[in-house]
């Protein structure tokens, strides 16, 4: 079991290899359908840096956040895996959902040394790995808004490194 | 509107029950593909949906966030009356599960096209979700009863229902669903499904013996065509969250209506996550 601790730096990435179980720990960002190409216009304008955004080193988890919890929804939705380029260009290290992603988007992660995990969508057991949720950006989204949380040993698998995956 | 508060309550119950607990057969279900699992990393996985399955129990809370959409089965004995209170009372009792499991705030606002396009947000109020509507059968059981099922949108993202050229055999029917489930499972990611599988004359007769054979179905019991399924399914190693492994499917529910002259058949094949079918059931 390897431990990543948020900003996860390129050496941590280059030594993730598919099929490692992680532990995420830190503060992840959790956005989903709604807000990630939201948060992809904004990298795009540059406006980004008027933010309370860092996305260096940063983990994107999608999921929504409700009083349901957190969990991870299918990451091969359309607005979902299509945002994973140009937030690892800004600096995403872990995209985690779930769900089969396409063979450019491996490719493209490899050359942006980023990579993909999957995690169980066991929400009543990541209950008790959330410490703190925060509000970060676009608030009318509801619980599809950009949200903070600080999580301790968060269990993923990579899922794809390095232009390989388990798929 | 004046409410049977009996029904109220009872429904309330069978909605968080539906939302936080796997049924006895379903968690005998996993201990036995844990015990055959030969893939560790999908071993792993399915003795982490177990645990939360029995966590979100104990504590009465949602198995996933993704609490999902109430669907509701009514069955009627001969001499039980379905009335406008009683139809009204179940929606107010899942109105009062949704806000005590608590559901996800997920019913979006607006007109017809605003919420098509999810241009105006959600309510905040959990109980603001409707019930899809209510499916009614007869039973030769002295007995009203409701089941309440939950159904998330990664199943319904990758499900299917659509017309299949029998060309007079069962083969070119269980081959296309076999070919739906193995993409679709792997689409979907939250795996080991369950596969939920109508097949009548029309998408809505397809899509409500569907629904049944999820009422229906016993992960003990399967037939000669859902056996077929499920171990065809599994010769894919798609695996518990797409790692490969001998558990893509636990089981397949499938339910066969009368069929139209015809050389069509519409099937309906929901990829059930490994949380579903979230169900319970009450007699009212």
């Amino acid at each position: 079991m390897k431990v990543l601790t948020t900003p996860i730096s390129e050496e941590d990435v280059r030594n993730l290899q598919v099929g490692d179980q992680v532990l995420i720990s830190g503060s992840i960002y959790c956005g989903r359908d709604a807000v990630l190409p939201k948060i992809c216009e904004l990298i795009d304008s540059g406006e980004i840096e008027n933010t309370d955004i860092h996305l260096r080193g940063s983990v994107i988890f999608h999921t929504a956040v409700s009083p349901a919890g957190v969990g991870p929804t299918s990451s091969n939705k359309l607005e979902i895996e299509g945002s994973f380029e140009t937030l690892s260009k800004a600096g995403v290290k872990v995209h985690l959902g779930k769900g089969e992603i396409g063979k450019a988007t491996i490719q493209m992660l490899d050359e942006q040394n980023a990579v993909y995990a999957v995690m169980p969508p066991v929400t009543a057991l990541l209950g008790n790995n959330t410490m703190e949720q925060r509000l970060v950006a676009f608030p009318e989204l509801g619980m599809e808004a950009l949200y903070e949380l600080k999580v301790k040993d968060y269990p993923a698998i990579i899922a794809a490194a390095h232009n390989e995956s388990i798929y | 509107m004046n409410y049977n508060q009996e029904i109220v309550d009872k429904v309330c119950d069978a909605l968080v029950r539906a939302g936080s607990t796997f049924t006895p057969d379903k968690k005998e279900a996993y201990k036995k593909a844990i015990q055959k699992e030969t893939d560790d990393k999908a071993r792993w996985v399915l003795e982490t949906v177990l645990e939360n399955a029995e966590v979100a129990e104990k504590n009465h809370s949602p198995l996933c966030d993704d609490t999902g959409i109430p669907h509701v089965v009514v069955e009627a004995g001969p001499n039980a009356a379905v009335t406008g209170t009683v139809l009204e009372s179940i929606r107010e009792g899942i109105r009062q599960g949704l806000r005590t499991l608590p559901g996800r705030p997920m019913a979006v606002k607006g007109n017809d096209a605003q919420r098509i396009a999810q241009s105006e947000g959600m309510y905040e109020d959990s109980g603001m979700l409707d019930a899809a509507p209510i499916l009614i059968r007869s039973t030769d059981e002295e007995v009203l009863r409701v089941h309440i099922l939950m159904f998330g949108g990664g199943p319904a993202i990758r499900a299917h229902t659509h017309r299949v050229f029998h060309k007079h055999k069962v083969e070119p029917v269980m081959d296309q669903i076999v070919e739906w489930a193995v993409e679709s499972t792997a689409q979907l990611g939250c795996s080991p499904c369950t596969l939920a599988i109508g097949v009548g004359r029309s998408h809505y007769e397809a899509a409500s013996l569907m629904l049944q054979a999820l009422v229906d179905g016993r992960y003990e019991k399967q037939s000669e065509m859902e056996q077929e399924i499920t171990n065809r399914v599994n010769e894919s190693h798609v695996g518990a969250l797409g790692l490969g492994g001998d558990t893509t499917v636990l089981a397949t529910f499938m339910k066969v209506g009368p069929q139209r002259a015809s050389g069509v058949r519409i099937v309906c094949m929901r990829p059930c996550c490994c949380f579903e079918p979230r169900i319970s059931s009450c007699e009212l």
